[in-house]
């Protein structure tokens, strides 16, 4: 962005500001946490108002909220999706504290119906394209070999996609995979995949809440161009003790939690492990006699809190998951073992410094590494990759008037990379693959933004967001003739600066209420993207690297513009909502034609990479039945999105791989009565685009495949219907029970999980044939899962 | 309920090994490129220029089913091709022999030479196609010898031969491995032996290689006695000195045919420098080297 432009979006924040300190009157302030009344957990996004002026608040991502109102005499009401609603008459004669307790409906429904209190967050939030993910929905719906995922779920919302299956990877509004940010516990998770996607890393035992921003990014969150997915884990039960856990087809999880002091602090401790190879075996072949191979996949999630006092409050958690496969083949001598996955940890710190300034300092690490050990006889060979980050961070916010609620807070995060590094030997020989390529950075944001109620009807959120990031020696730059070879190098000392960027990212979200169930919302938000993920593949594969911006590669930048319009009926019932978005990407990257993956050894990676522009437009059409017997949604999304490099398809722009014109999400859950729930779940989307042989020649008396334009064939479309059927079985006091039924892939739909190209015969016996083979993964596939609670 | 889950299991279970993975043959249907023009051209040190030019094909159209329908389809036999050394400008001439190439244009007025730029020009169906290569330096082999294969155990016959040599302390020297045996009456390149001293600059190295591949081989076999070398075989070997354009181009060429459109893999662009066209123009020159294959 200009200096000038960035000068502008200063001088309104200013001006914004400025209001605070104009009106001055006996105000107080409410606050408190608001918790749920089993477990203890405190409650993040539950409504909080204020029912005779219908002032209100959320809580934050810790459960707190802070109202500010004119003295006097008010009920003060809460409310939160599956809870019971909570009134207290409150005199506001001075400040007040007031921890709120909600039970959820669940437990004391038994009975009796009990109206809900109809919330309409989405009408009047600033919060575009945002959308929040229960937890019982996400159960209720059918899973996939027996286990629920929650980013398969995230990936039934308008304007995001998924790439079939056996891809994790998040589509959103025309980014790539590399352009989300995936937080678990504010740790980064750099692979959210497991087993090559075909589930996420995510256990849905430990997880509290899903948080889905894929437009109109709020000045909190930054580093990625295309979407933040936020998931908190569990905190753990600080009430009693509770195990309970699943036993599926192919993995099983238990979780255990419970007080460690009754109120003051509890622990809670996921896992998941599966134990069939059942899902290895196609990649394995029969005939081999391979003992020993096989495919498994684990993860670990801690959690434990302390409060400290009322003010104070400590969170340490932990995620740690791996994915190894093993090959051996004893005749032949022949081994492989790949072991890859992430591990997370985060500390943090909530101080509430008056009732209307709240602090979280939060210290996190994220790690993701993968490795590929192959060895026979006299060969051995070993790639690795990963990336690592120390995180720190402290984010405020400030209830500085009833009009304002400030948040600003800074961020540090120290990067270290390690792109593709390969060693082996032959035969005790070892390859002079150099000393392995490392890159360091450090990266930086300050941010300031405010949610703004202007009048009744206008709602603005504006931030300003300063980032910087710099690449950091060590590091070696190689300099190179015209030919590509190396002729001398550059070597920089630890922690000299090499590279520098900053840069200014203004955030603009507003709101007009039209009526009381309908409002327009539009947003303008710039982002930087610091670090990368460079592909060479199709699919989304463990093996993509993380790379920084450095000298050669600058930082990507995206600008989206959006416009929705919401409307509810029969009382907030229904949700409906229409947006439109237009998005501009810089500094796109690829790997230049012609680059191999061993192109990068003892080299700088970057040399390797080409760099383009990016659109993206599209429509998405959402509608959604909060409660009743029924519930669920329909999302639909028109969508383009385009690249045009100047190194690549001859400088023509072209359809980025997973452009897609028609995406259909059907999701519907029934409570049929107290025993049976139903879910089905149906989607259907335009096939990806391939990129595929147009011509074949023939070199030395081979043939040669010849690539014509990029991304130049759609797959067929993909749909499928997957059901499901929950019978909840005991459901006492001590011990709670149920089983889930689900079919996938309903009709058996043999969808393309890829195509290759087969080449058979010589031109000599007159018998060469090239044929195009389509490979589908999951015919239909019934499964069976039993969960249970004590 | 226990029976209906037990049931449930088993039949999951079945689907999930029976079934996993499902494959079929579909139809493609995608536009041809264009016809491009391919370029196979060498200079080699002392040697005439050898260019045998030809043309594309759609990739999913039906190959001919004879080799003359073959060489009709892909060969191009009126092409205008010169090459001009720095000073002069040579037509090559359309010549036929009864061995690979087969079909070539070539000039017996000048041989390669090292230090010289050779300018290739290709004209045919209606397009200009060209390229510029040099000829670096030959690098002598040190020894041959024979191993048997590590790859098999239970292996006492068939193997690799091991060649050494030493690296110049120079930067950016690129080689490709041609090979013969005694009975055989051309060289060829053997597959996975184009590599450049970007990991071994400057030092003493050894490299296996088996048997070369020969042209319009069949594509889907694996015959270990045309691969491996056996004991008993005379071998002839050469180490071919390439640019590093050129091991660029070979690097890449069997990188695409060995990719397929696998997803896995990515889809490659052959780093050709032919200037409109497909293929190389590439200087070389070679030292040679025999052996007998025998264990020590």
């Amino acid at each position: 962005m200009s200096i000038f432009s960035a000068q502008k979006a200063i001088l309104t924040l200013v001006i914004l500001f400025s209001f605070i300190n104009l009106k001055g009157q006996s105000t107080f302030t409410v606050s408190g946490f608001v918790k749920d009344g089993a477990t203890g957990e405190f409650l993040p996004g539950a409504n909080v108002y204020l029912d005779e002026t219908m002032q209100g608040t959320n809580t934050n991502a810790y459960g707190f909220f802070s109202l500010t109102a004119k003295g006097g005499k008010y009920t003060l009401k809460s409310s939160y999706i599956g809870f019971t609603d909570f009134q207290q008459a409150i005199d506001l004669s001075k400040d007040i504290r007031i921890n709120v307790t909600i039970t959820s409906k669940a437990i004391e429904s038994k009975g009796v119906e009990i109206i809900e209190k109809k919330v309409e967050g989405n009408l009047s939030s600033t919060d575009m394209g945002r959308v929040e993910v229960s937890m019982e929905t996400i159960k209720k719906l059918p899973a996939f070999f027996g286990e629920v995922d929650l980013v398969k779920i995230v990936q039934l919302l308008p304007g995001v996609k998924n790439a079939g299956e056996g891809n994790t990877g998040l589509y959103v509004r025309g980014g790539g995979p590399d352009q989300n940010l995936v937080l678990l516990d504010e740790a980064v998770v750099y692979n959210a995949a497991h087993l090559l996607g075909f589930f996420s890393v995510f256990n849905s035992d430990a997880v509290k809440t899903v948080d889905l921003h894929k437009g109109g990014m709020p000045t909190n969150y930054g580093g990625r161009l295309a979407s933040v997915l936020d998931i908190s884990m569990k905190e753990g039960n600080n009430q009693r003790f509770n195990v309970n856990g699943g036993i599926g087809l192919i993995a099983s999880r238990l979780t255990i939690q419970g007080p460690i002091k009754k109120d003051t602090s509890s622990f809670i401790i996921s896992a998941r492990r599966t134990y069939i190879d059942a899902l290895a075996g196609p990649f394995v072949r029969e005939s081999s006699p391979t003992k020993g191979s096989g495919y498994y996949f684990y993860d670990l999630n801690t959690k434990f809190n302390y409060r400290i006092s009322d003010k104070d409050r400590i969170f340490v958690s932990g995620y740690f998951g791996r994915d190894v496969f093993t090959f051996k083949s004893k005749d032949s001598g022949f081994n492989i073992r790949i072991p890859w996955g992430n591990a997370t940890a985060s500390a943090r710190w909530n101080h509430l410094f008056s009732n209307k300034l709240f602090l979280n300092t939060s210290f996190i690490f994220s790690d993701y590494n993968f490795q590929s050990n192959v060895e026979q006889t006299a060969f051995k060979f070993s790639v690795f990759s990963g990336i690592r980050d120390y995180n720190l961070k402290s984010d405020f916010t400030w209830y500085a008037k009833p009009q304002h609620q400030i948040k600003f807070g800074l961020n540090y995060i120290y990067h270290r990379f390690t792109p593709n590094n390969v060693s082996g030997e032959i035969g005790g020989e070892a390859f002079d693959l150099g000393p392995p390529e490392r890159l360091y950075a450090h990266e930086a944001a300050l941010y300031l933004s405010d949610d703004y109620d202007v009048t009744d009807k206008l709602r603005i959120h504006a931030g300003l967001r300063a980032t910087y990031f710099q690449h950091i020696g060590p590091f070696t730059r190689y300099i190179k003739n015209e030919f590509g070879q190396k002729v001398d190098s550059v070597v920089y000392k630890r922690g000299e600066g090499i590279k520098a960027y900053p840069n200014i990212e203004p955030r603009l979200l507003v709101r007009y209420t039209l009526n009381k169930k309908s409002s327009l919302k539009a947003s303008f938000t710039q982002n930087y993207q610091y670090i990368h993920i460079t592909s060479f593949a199709n699919q989304s594969l463990p093996t993509d690297l993380w790379f920084p911006s450095t000298s050669l590669v600058k930082p990507q930048f995206g600008t989206q513009y959006s416009l929705g319009y919401y409307r509810n009926f029969k009382d907030n019932t229904w949700e409906t909502s229409v947006e439109a978005y237009y998005k501009t990407m810089k500094n796109q990257i690829e790997y230049k034609d012609g680059t191999l993956p061993s192109n990068s050894v003892n080299d700088n990676l970057d040399y390797f990479l080409t760099f383009g522009k990016g659109k993206a437009y599209g429509i998405e059409f959402f509608v959604k039945k909060v409660f009743g017997k029924t519930s669920g949604w329909i999302g639909y999304t028109w969508s383009k999105t385009l690249r045009t490099f100047p190194e690549l398809n001859g400088g023509k722009e072209f359809f980025a791989r997973y452009d897609r014109r028609h995406d259909l999400s059907v999701v519907v859950t029934h409570e049929l009565n107290k025993k049976w729930t139903f879910g089905a779940v149906f989607v259907y989307a335009s096939g990806n685009l391939l990129w595929l042989p147009t011509s074949v020649y023939y070199f030395e008396g081979k043939p040669i495949i010849n690539y014509g334009e990029r991304n130049n064939f759609r797959l067929p479309a993909y749909h499928r219907l997957d059901l499901s059927a929950t019978w909840t079985g005991r459901q006492d006091k001590k011990f709670k029970s149920s089983w889930n039924f689900s079919i996938y892939n309903v009709y058996s739909r043999l969808n393309p999980f890829f195509i290759y190209i087969q080449t058979t015969g010589s031109p000599q016996q007159g018998n060469l044939k090239s044929e195009a083979r389509k490979v589908s993964l999951f015919p239909i596939i019934p499964s069976v899962t039993y969960n249970f609670n004590f | 309920m226990k029976k209906l889950v037990i049931f449930t299991t088993i039949l999951c279970l079945t689907v999930v090994l029976i079934h996993s993975s499902c494959e079929r043959v579909i139809d493609i249907k995608l536009s041809n490129d264009g016809n491009l023009l391919v370029v196979e051209g060498t200079i080699e040190l002392g040697e005439f220029p050898r260019v045998l030019v030809t043309r594309n094909q759609g990739f999913f159209e039906n190959f001919p089913s004879d080799l003359q329908g073959f060489v009709d389809a892909f060969v191009i036999k009126d092409a205008i091709v010169t090459v001009n050394d720095g000073n002069q400008t040579f037509n090559l001439t359309y010549t036929e022999l009864p061995f690979y190439p087969f079909y070539f244009y070539t000039s017996t007025e000048f041989a390669g030479e090292i230090g010289k730029n050779y300018t290739l020009t290709v004209n045919a169906d209606n397009k200009s196609v060209s390229a510029v290569t040099s000829i670096k330096p030959p690098v002598p082999i040190d020894s041959l010898y024979f191993g048997l294969n590590v790859f098999d155990v239970n292996e006492d016959s068939l193997g690799f031969i091991y060649m050494e040599f030493k690296d110049p302390d120079t930067i950016g020297n690129a080689y490709r491995i041609y090979a013969k045996k005694k009975m055989e009456p051309f060289y060829f390149p053997v597959a996975g032996t184009n590599f450049s001293d970007q990991f071994i600059n400057g030092r003493n190295f050894s490299i296996f290689t088996g048997q070369s591949d020969k042209p319009f081989a069949a594509q889907d076999t694996f015959i270990p006695q045309d691969v491996f070398y056996k004991i008993g075989d005379t071998v002839d070997i050469r180490l071919a000195s390439i640019d590093y354009t050129t091991y660029n181009f070979f690097n890449t060429l069997e990188a695409a045919a060995g990719g397929n459109g696998n997803p896995f893999s990515a889809p490659t662009v052959v780093k050709s420098n032919i200037k409109g066209g497909l293929g190389v123009w590439a200087g070389l020159s070679y030292s040679t080297k025999t052996v007998i294959a025998k264990l020590p």
